[in-house]
């Protein structure tokens, strides 16, 4: 196993540390908002927060992590080598409206990462420009699907659902720009 | 009301608060309800960390709505409005629709 420098970890094998450490514990997570963004942006992205929604309790989830060297302060779990931030989420996993039943899996060094899909994980972020009018979201789910493969029309196939049609021309929009 | 069903009353108050006022902060609460401030604030508190509210910093105040992006916002509203509407509008009007001034009004103009 290589020796695990938190002060210079990467975005993704931190996340596959903590993954691997519930495993460990036979708790279920699932990585989820701006983290997924940097990963399928090839960091274009950067994202400080690892948000990951699970069903365990708190008192579980306080004992994994502290094996990893994460107290629990306010909100949020820290190390003070380290510069990210995890955070636990209320689940379920959904986008707008949505369940999310398919995650992606990804292998790393430290292990795996079970997180959003990259369609799904644009779906999230649309849905805080449609909710927000967040452009920074916005302009995260351009950076996704120009690093990622994506079924654009299963998002369209959300976006209806969501009755979003009209700000979801901004995005198509936005495409067209790159493309040309 | 739903005291039982949520813990405790501060919940329901911030709740009902809520669904007629859209927004709200732990002051405004605390003078709304004649309470104390702590239990308002850990109310707050406790529904953003559970993702039903969302809260955003406007000057010094912590402003909290309900999360637009909550899976269960349409269900938790009607649920709340059927109870808010069996409520005595006594109560309704004391604390949930009082008669403040909510439209905007142009810097410097006086309060008549």
């Amino acid at each position: 196993m290589t020796a695990i420098d938190f002060k210079t970890i990467s975005i993704s094998d931190l996340a596959a540390l903590v993954h691997t450490k519930f495993n460990e514990h036979n708790m279920e997570t699932v990585l989820v908002g701006g983290a997924c963004v940097a990963i399928y942006s090839g960091n274009r992205y950067l994202s400080y927060d690892l948000d990951f929604v699970t069903y365990e309790t708190r008192g579980k989830i306080k004992e994994a992590l502290s094996e990893l060297g994460f107290e629990l302060k306010g909100k949020y779990f820290s190390r003070s080598d380290c510069p990210y931030f995890i955070e636990f989420v209320t689940p379920p996993v959904a986008v707008g409206e949505e369940l999310v039943h398919h995650f992606k899996i990804l292998d790393t060094l430290f292990g795996q990462i079970k997180l959003l899909t990259p369609t799904d994980c644009i779906k999230d972020r649309l849905a805080s420009f449609f909710h927000w009018d967040d452009r920074q979201a916005l302009e995260q789910a351009i950076m996704v699907f120009q690093n990622q493969k994506i079924d654009l029309q299963e998002i369209k196939r959300w976006v209806k659902a969501e009755n979003q049609l009209d700000k979801f021309k901004e995005f198509t929009k936005a495409l067209t720009k790159i493309k040309n | 009301m739903l005291e039982a069903l949520f813990g405790n009353e501060s919940i329901e108050r911030v709740l009902f608060y809520l669904l007629q006022n859209k927004t709200c902060y732990a002051l405004q609460l605390k003078k709304q309800f004649q309470s104390t401030l702590s239990p308002m604030q850990q109310a707050l508190l406790r529904l953003e960390r559970g993702g039903i509210l969302v809260s955003t910093l406007v000057g010094k105040t912590r402003i909290f709505q309900f999360n637009p992006r909550y899976l269960f916002l349409d269900k938790l509203h009607s649920f709340l409005q059927c109870v808010y509407e069996t409520l005595p509008e006594e109560i309704k009007k004391k604390y949930y629709e009082t008669p403040n001034r909510k439209r905007p009004r142009r810097t410097g103009k006086p309060l008549p």
